[in-house]
C-alpha cells in the first residue's frame, strides 16, 4: 500500500482509490449481494421492513418450483417451462450462431485480402451500432401479417394464405440469432487470424482435407475465440429484454420478461430479485461449463 | 485447383447471403419509412411522402400517429439520453482508466481476483444490473429518509448513469488494457529520473500516451449508453429515454414514424463510420509517408528517394456516390411521374381508403338489414343488438368520412 502511494504520488493515488473502490464496491458487489438478500425476504410493504416479519426466507424460490399456493398443480409447470424455453432456446441460438459466423470469420481471417476484410468488418459494425429495439423492428416489418415475406410468398404462389411468423416465434428467433451476430464473428475472427497461414498450407501439403484441417488444426487453435464468442452470445441472448419485448408472440415469455412483470406490474420486488439470481445463476453455470469444456481461463472469454 | 474456385464461389455465395440478412431488414425498414400508408410496408406502395419526418398524420378511423418532429415524447426522450450519455462517459472512463493503470501494478492472485471482478458486469445480463441498482438505491432512499438522498435514491437519470456506469466501465477498462499492453515502462522511468514528479509523469506521459484510447472509450461508452435497453427500462423509473420510449411505442402498435427515426439513426451512423474510415486512411498514409522519409533521411540512400507527386486522382468513391445520386435523380422521376409523389398522391389514397371504408361499413349495415329480413321477427334484428349498426351518428366522432 506504501510503495503505491509512492510509486503514484498522493494526488493521482487518491483518484485511483476512490475510482476502483466507487466502481467495485458501490457499483458491482453491494447492489449484487444486496439484491441476493433480498431475493430470500418476504415482500413486505415498505413500513413492515426491517420488523419481526422480515426474516430470510425460500418462499420465492419456492414460488417458482411448486407455483402459488392456491394452484392445484404439483409444479409451477408455466414458470419452470418458461426458464427452461429460454435456456434451450439461448443455447439453440449460440449454436446457429457459431455455425453461421464460422465461415465468415474465416473468410475475413484467412482467405480475403487485408482490404476487403477491413471493409468487410466495417461493414460488419454498421448494423451492430443502430439499437436493438430498432433492429428487432426492421424484423417485425419483415415478418408482419402483411410484411414482406408473407407478400413475397404469396406472390409467388408458394402459400395461399398469410403465415403468422410472430405468433409462431420464428420472427423471435430469428430475432435474437440476429441481434448478437456480431458478438459472435469478432472474437472468432481475432483468434482466427492469429492462425499461421503455413500451418494450413502444410495440412494440405500432408494430404488432409479441408473438413480434417479445420477439425485438426483451426478449430483447436480457435478454442479461446469459440468460448468467448459462444459465452457472450448466450449471455446476451439469455439476458435479452429489448428483442422479446418487440417480436414475441403475446403467449410466449422470455424469463426476463417474467422478471419484468414480477418487478414493475406486479410491484413485488423480492420475487423479481429471486428470478433474477435464477437467471444469474444459469448464466453463471454456463460460463464455468464453457471454461471447463474449452480449458480456457475467464481472461481469455472478456477481451 | 478446380475444386478451390468452386469452393470460393459458393464462400462468395454465402458471404452475400450473410450480408443481405444482416441488411436487408435495415434497408426495408429504410424504404417504409417514405410510404405514407399508415402501417410500414413495402406493399401496397402508396405514395412517397416525409410525413413520418415531419407532422406525422391522423388516420382514417381518427388515430393519431405522430411524426418525427412533432413527438414531444421522442425530444424529451432524447434530451434524457444524450445526458445520461455524458454523465456515463465522465464516470465510466476515468473509472476505467484508474483500474487499467491499477491492474499493472498489482501482482500474481490479487491480479487476477482484480480482473475477475471488473469483467463480471459484462457477464451479468443487463436486466440484472437495473435491478440491483434500483433496490440498493431504494433500500439507501428508505433509510435516509426525507431529503436529498431520498430524491436521488429515487431519481430515475440519476439510478441509471449508475447502472450504466456499472457495466460500461468494464467496456472502457477492457479498451485501456488493451492499449497499456504496448506501454513501454522506461519512458515513466525515464522521466522520474529526469526529477519529474509522480504527478508529472501520470499527466505528462501516461496521459497523453492514453489519449487515443481515452477517446476512442469515450465514443464507445457513449454509444452503448445511448442505446442500452436492459438495464434503462428498470432503473430509469418513470423518466423515459430515447429508448424506453421507442419500446413502448413498438408495443402499443408499429407506426412508420420509427422507420424515419430508425432512418436518421442508420444515416447518422453511415456518415461517422465514413469519416472514421477516411481519417484513419489518411493517417495510416501519413504515417507510411513519414516513415519512407525518415528511411531516406537514415541510409541517404537515393533509390529510396521518394519523388511526391502531386497529381490529382480522383478517388474511387466519387463514382459509388455519383451512381447514388444519379440512381436515386431517376427514381425520383419516375416516382413524380407515376404520380407517386406530392400532396395530391397523398389525398387520393386517403380519398380511396375513406370510401373503402364507408363501402364496409355500408355492406356491413346492408347484412344486418338482410339479417331482419330472413329471421322476419324480433329476434336476431337490431333491437337484440342495441342498434349497434343502425345508429348513424356511432361513427361521427372518428372525423367524419362520407357515409353517402
Amino acid at each position: 500500500m506504501n510503495s503505491f502511494f509512492k510509486k503514484n504520488g498522493p494526488l493521482i493515488s487518491t483518484y485511483f482509490i476512490i475510482a476502483i473502490v466507487f466502481w467495485l464496491i458501490f457499483l458491482i458487489v453491494i447492489p449484487q449481494l444486496y439484491m441476493l438478500d433480498l431475493s430470500f425476504r418476504p415482500n413486505l410493504p415498505p413500513l413492515l421492513r426491517g420488523g419481526s416479519d422480515d426474516v430470510h426466507t425460500l418462499v420465492h424460490y419456492k414460488h417458482f418450483i411448486f407455483g402459488s399456493e392456491s394452484s392445484e398443480d404439483a409444479y409451477n409447470y408455466v414458470d419452470i417451462g418458461v426458464f427452461v424455453n429460454t435456456i434451450f432456446t439461448a443455447i439453440l441460438v449460440t449454436i446457429i450462431n457459431l455455425c453461421f459466423c464460422y465461415p465468415i470469420a474465416f473468410y475475413m481471417a484467412k482467405v480475403a485480402n487485408p482490404n476487403a476484410a477491413r471493409l468487410l468488418i466495417v461493414s460488419l459494425i454498421i448494423p451492430f451500432w443502430i439499437n436493438e429495439l430498432l433492429r428487432s423492428f426492421a424484423l417485425r416489418i419483415l415478418f408482419a401479417g402483411e410484411g414482406v415475406i408473407n407478400n413475397i410468398l404469396i406472390g409467388t404462389g408458394l402459400i395461399d394464405s398469410g403465415i403468422n411468423f410472430i405468433a409462431m416465434d420464428i420472427a423471435l428467433y430469428t430475432g435474437l440469432t440476429y441481434a448478437y451476430i456480431l458478438l459472435m464473428i469478432f472474437p472468432l475472427y481475432n483468434a482466427l487470424e492469429s492462425l499461421d497461414t503455413n500451418q494450413l498450407e502444410a495440412a494440405k501439403d500432408l494430404g488432409s482435407s479441408t473438413f480434417r484441417t479445420h477439425w485438426r488444426i483451426v478449430i483447436p487453435h480457435a478454442k479461446a475465440g469459440i468460448a468467448s464468442g459462444c459465452t457472450m452470445v448466450f449471455m446476451l441472448t439469455a439476458g435479452a429484454l429489448a428483442t422479446p419485448v418487440v417480436l414475441s408472440s403475446p403467449n410466449t415469455y422470455w424469463f426476463t420478461q417474467l422478471i419484468y412483470q414480477w418487478f414493475n406490474m406486479n410491484d413485488n420486488w423480492s420475487r423479481g430479485a429471486a428470478y433474477s439470481i435464477l437467471l444469474l445463476s444459469a448464466s453463471v453455470i454456463f460460463v464455468l461449463l464453457m471454461m471447463r469444456l474449452f480449458k480456457v481461463k475467464i481472461g481469455e472469454i472478456v477481451r | 485447383m478446380k475444386s478451390q474456385h468452386i469452393l470460393n464461389f459458393i464462400l462468395g455465395i454465402y458471404i452475400f447471403i450473410f450480408l443481405s440478412y444482416l441488411f436487408g431488414p435495415l434497408i426495408i425498414m429504410s424504404i417504409t419509412a417514405f410510404n405514407s400508408a399508415e402501417f410500414p410496408a413495402v406493399t401496397p406502395w402508396e405514395c412517397f411522402s416525409w410525413r413520418w419526418f415531419q407532422e406525422g398524420k391522423i388516420a382514417y378511423d381518427g388515430q393519431h400517429l405522430a411524426g418525427l418532429s412533432t413527438d414531444w415524447r421522442l425530444h424529451d426522450g432524447l434530451i434524457k439520453s444524450l445526458f445520461i450519455g455524458f454523465g456515463v462517459v465522465v464516470l465510466a472512463v476515468p473509472i476505467g482508466m484508474a483500474a487499467s493503470i491499477v491492474l499493472t501494478q498489482v501482482h500474481s492472485r490479487l491480479r487476477t481476483i482484480f480482473y475477475s471482478i471488473s469483467i463480471m458486469p459484462v457477464l451479468f445480463p443487463g436486466v440484472i444490473i437495473g435491478i440491483s441498482t434500483v433496490v440498493l438505491w431504494d433500500r439507501i432512499a428508505t433509510i435516509g429518509g426525507e431529503g436529498f438522498i431520498a430524491d436521488i435514491g429515487r431519481n430515475g437519470i440519476f439510478l441509471t448513469i449508475l447502472g450504466q456506469t456499472c457495466f460500461i466501465s468494464t467496456y472502457c477498462f477492457l479498451i485501456f488494457v488493451a492499449r497499456l499492453q504496448r506501454f513501454d515502462q522506461t519512458q515513466e522511468e525515464a522521466a522520474l529520473d529526469l526529477g519529474a514528479s509522480q504527478t508529472q509523469v501520470f499527466f505528462k506521459i501516461l496521459i497523453p500516451y492514453l489519449m487515443p484510447a481515452i477517446a476512442s472509450a469515450a465514443v464507445i461508452a457513449f454509444l452503448a449508453s445511448f442505446e442500452n435497453y436492459n438495464t434503462t427500462v428498470f432503473s430509469i423509473l418513470s423518466d423515459q429515454t430515447l429508448t424506453t420510449v421507442i419500446a413502448s411505442k413498438v408495443r402499443l402498435g408499429i407506426s412508420p414514424a420509427i422507420s424515419a427515426l430508425a432512418l436518421v439513426i442508420i444515416s447518422l451512423t453511415l456518415i461517422a463510420a465514413i469519416t472514421y474510415e477516411i481519417f484513419r486512411r489518411r493517417e495510416d498514409k501519413r504515417k507510411k509517408q513519414r516513415q519512407d522519409l525518415l528511411l531516406f533521411e537514415k541510409t541517404q540512400d537515393s533509390r529510396l528517394k521518394i519523388e511526391s507527386k502531386k497529381s490529382f486522382k480522383i478517388p474511387k468513391s466519387i463514382f459509388i456516390l455519383l451512381f447514388i445520386v444519379i440512381f436515386g435523380i431517376l427514381g425520383f422521376n419516375q416516382l413524380v411521374k407515376n404520380g407517386l409523389y406530392g400532396p395530391k398522391c397523398v389525398e387520393a389514397a386517403e380519398s380511396a381508403k375513406k370510401s373503402k371504408f364507408s363501402e364496409q361499413l355500408k355492406l356491413l349495415q346492408q347484412n344486418q338489414v338482410n339479417e331482419k329480413d330472413l329471421q322476419g321477427g324480433e329476434l336476431g334484428g337490431n333491437k337484440d343488438y342495441g342498434d349497434i349498426f343502425g345508429d348513424p351518428n356511432l361513427f361521427k366522432d372518428f372525423g367524419g368520412f362520407d357515409t353517402d
